[in-house]
């Protein structure tokens, strides 16, 4: 099954812009010391969890497929989500690995507070926190407005929120992207944890609606 | 299998009216469901797949109400293939029926069996292993009908199944579905009368979401018996003189002039005879009440 999910959620032209999103990335966004390198990386990689998500199951209706996936058992239909969920995710963490050292080409240095294995390994764990959160967020959104754009647009909206300041001073260190505003010279601060387990925590909630939204919405 | 359909409404929200107090029984063996473009046969049947809930009215399954406690056991019991499906592009054959087999609920063995079957029914076996993007629209109906009958449905729903497919095509879809038939119900909706004179023997004609008819073929044959008329003209003006007094089913360039088909109650005051009839000259009839 997996296989064939793979083959349903990723098609080529997806992993193409995927990819593109990521090296002109690390083109226009300019980085002078490795420790920039994942603030720069995780609210971005955000937009691109939202816009490859959305479509996770809203994909059925666009393909007119809804009608007959809609006399499908409702708990297959929420394992198909999930399997397609996982899917993404694993793909989207891989290629946000993956897009970390696509930056090196602009030779950042270490300032030396941190270790390179502290650095990346902790750019892993915020980055997947991203991803799972605004992947999953798109796509309740999309499977509740019954529409792959309204779930876009709403994401995008909570997105401009939460990156800027507005984000920043309301909600500190719990917000999702705390993260990117972390102090780089403060050896060991890992409050952005907070933010990052608000956000998995918000994604269980979420996930565990699926099959709610999915028998209100078909 | 038996569906009872008793004062069945469905208004939209925009006011729109698609089906408007009927009644129906649909007995065992192929139903045909007749009519124009946007005369409500898709929301009729939405309504009977369980997709579309109703406004109002009843619709009975066996014993088995239509209702939101039973939806699940209903579902079990249906297969439908919609008048548009776009299944998975990058899947093969084989994998796409093996996907959607797996999220029916039907177990892997079973599911490939019929597979297999059904395949070799439908003529796709050699075809098993093509990307669906590259099967021609013919391809791609008979897919969608192996679909609808992975979870041997008892109650087959087909929605204009043949629309914009080369006649030689229509009919293999056409054989296929008597031979599906068997030991089911199948509704079998269209606005090709030709498809259901090659495949009913029971149908119903809807317009603007009531029935017009609801009987048998040969009933609805026997209604027009005597109402239709074939009489030759010299020229297309006399033919468009015609044209506003009577209701002309057909019109045909011949060598002595035009040939018309006229609808009318009355023998029209020209030489006229009586052809053969056909369902189509029967629809026509009884659409121009």
């Amino acid at each position: 099954m997996m296989k064939r999910e793979l083959k349903i959620c990723l098609p080529v032209y997806k992993i193409v812009y995927s990819v593109c999103y990521l090296v002109i990335l690390s083109v226009i966004q300019g980085v002078a010391y490795m420790d920039e390198i994942g603030g720069a990386l995780d609210a971005n990689i955000a937009l691109l969890a939202v816009v490859f998500c959305a479509e996770t199951y809203v994909m059925e209706r666009s393909g007119k497929r809804n009608e007959i996936i809609g006399l499908y058992p409702r708990k297959r239909k929420a394992r198909m989500v999930f399997r397609r969920m996982a899917v993404q995710t694993v793909y989207l963490c891989l290629l946000s690995y993956a897009g970390y050292f696509f930056f090196f080409w602009q030779r950042p240095l270490n300032l030396g507070i941190h270790s390179f294995w502290f650095l990346f390994g902790t750019y892993v764990a915020a980055v997947t926190a991203t991803i799972l959160f605004w992947g999953t967020l798109s796509m309740t959104l999309s499977n509740l407005f019954q529409n792959q754009w309204a779930g876009i647009g709403l994401s995008v909206v909570l997105w401009l929120v939460v990156v800027y300041s507005l984000g920043k001073e309301i909600l500190g260190k719990f917000g999702i992207f705390a993260y990117v505003y972390r102090s780089l010279t403060e050896p060991g601060d890992v409050s952005w944890l907070w933010g990052k387990g608000l956000g998995i925590l918000l994604t269980l909630v979420m996930a565990g609606l699926v099959p709610y939204i999915l028998k209100k919405r078909g | 299998m038996n569906i009872k359909i008793k004062d069945l409404t469905v208004t939209f929200k925009n006011g729109v009216t698609a089906v408007n107090h009927v009644d129906l029984e649909i007995p065992h063996g192929i139903y045909g469901l007749l009519g124009e473009n946007g005369a409500g046969k898709t929301t009729l049947m939405r309504v009977l797949t369980t997709t579309q809930k109703p406004t109002g009215g009843t619709v009975i399954m066996d014993q088995m109400m239509y209702e939101e406690s039973n939806y699940g056991n209903i579902q079990k019991k249906i297969g439908y293939l919609p008048q548009e499906l776009n299944l998975y592009p990058n899947l093969s054959v084989r994998e796409c029926l093996e996907y959607l087999g797996d999220l029916s609920g039907v177990p892997k063995k079973e599911c490939r069996e019929r597979i297999d079957f059904y395949l070799e029914k439908t003529s796709l076996w050699e075809h098993r292993k093509k990307k669906i993007r590259q099967l021609s629209g013919g391809m791609k109906r008979r897919l969608g009908l192996i679909q609808a009958l992975l979870n041997e449905p008892e109650f087959l729903i087909i929605d204009e199944p043949t629309t914009g497919l080369d006649p030689e095509e229509r009919i293999r879809i056409r054989n296929l579905l008597v031979d599906f038939s068997e030991n089911r119900t199948v509704l079998f909706s269209t606005h090709v009368v030709e498809d259901l004179a090659a495949t009913c023997n029971r149908l119903a004609v809807m317009r603007k979401g009531s029935f017009l008819y609801t009987g048998t073929v040969n009933e609805l044959m026997n209604m027009a018996k005597g109402h239709i008329w074939v009489c030759a003209v010299k020229d297309d003006r006399e033919a468009r003189e015609l044209e506003g007094q009577y209701h002309i089913s057909s019109k045909q360039f011949v060598e002595e002039g035009m040939r018309l088909k006229i609808i009318s109650e009355k023998k029209p005051p020209l030489p006229c005879s009586q052809p053969e009839l056909t369902l189509e000259d029967a629809y026509m009839y009884v659409m121009s009440r």
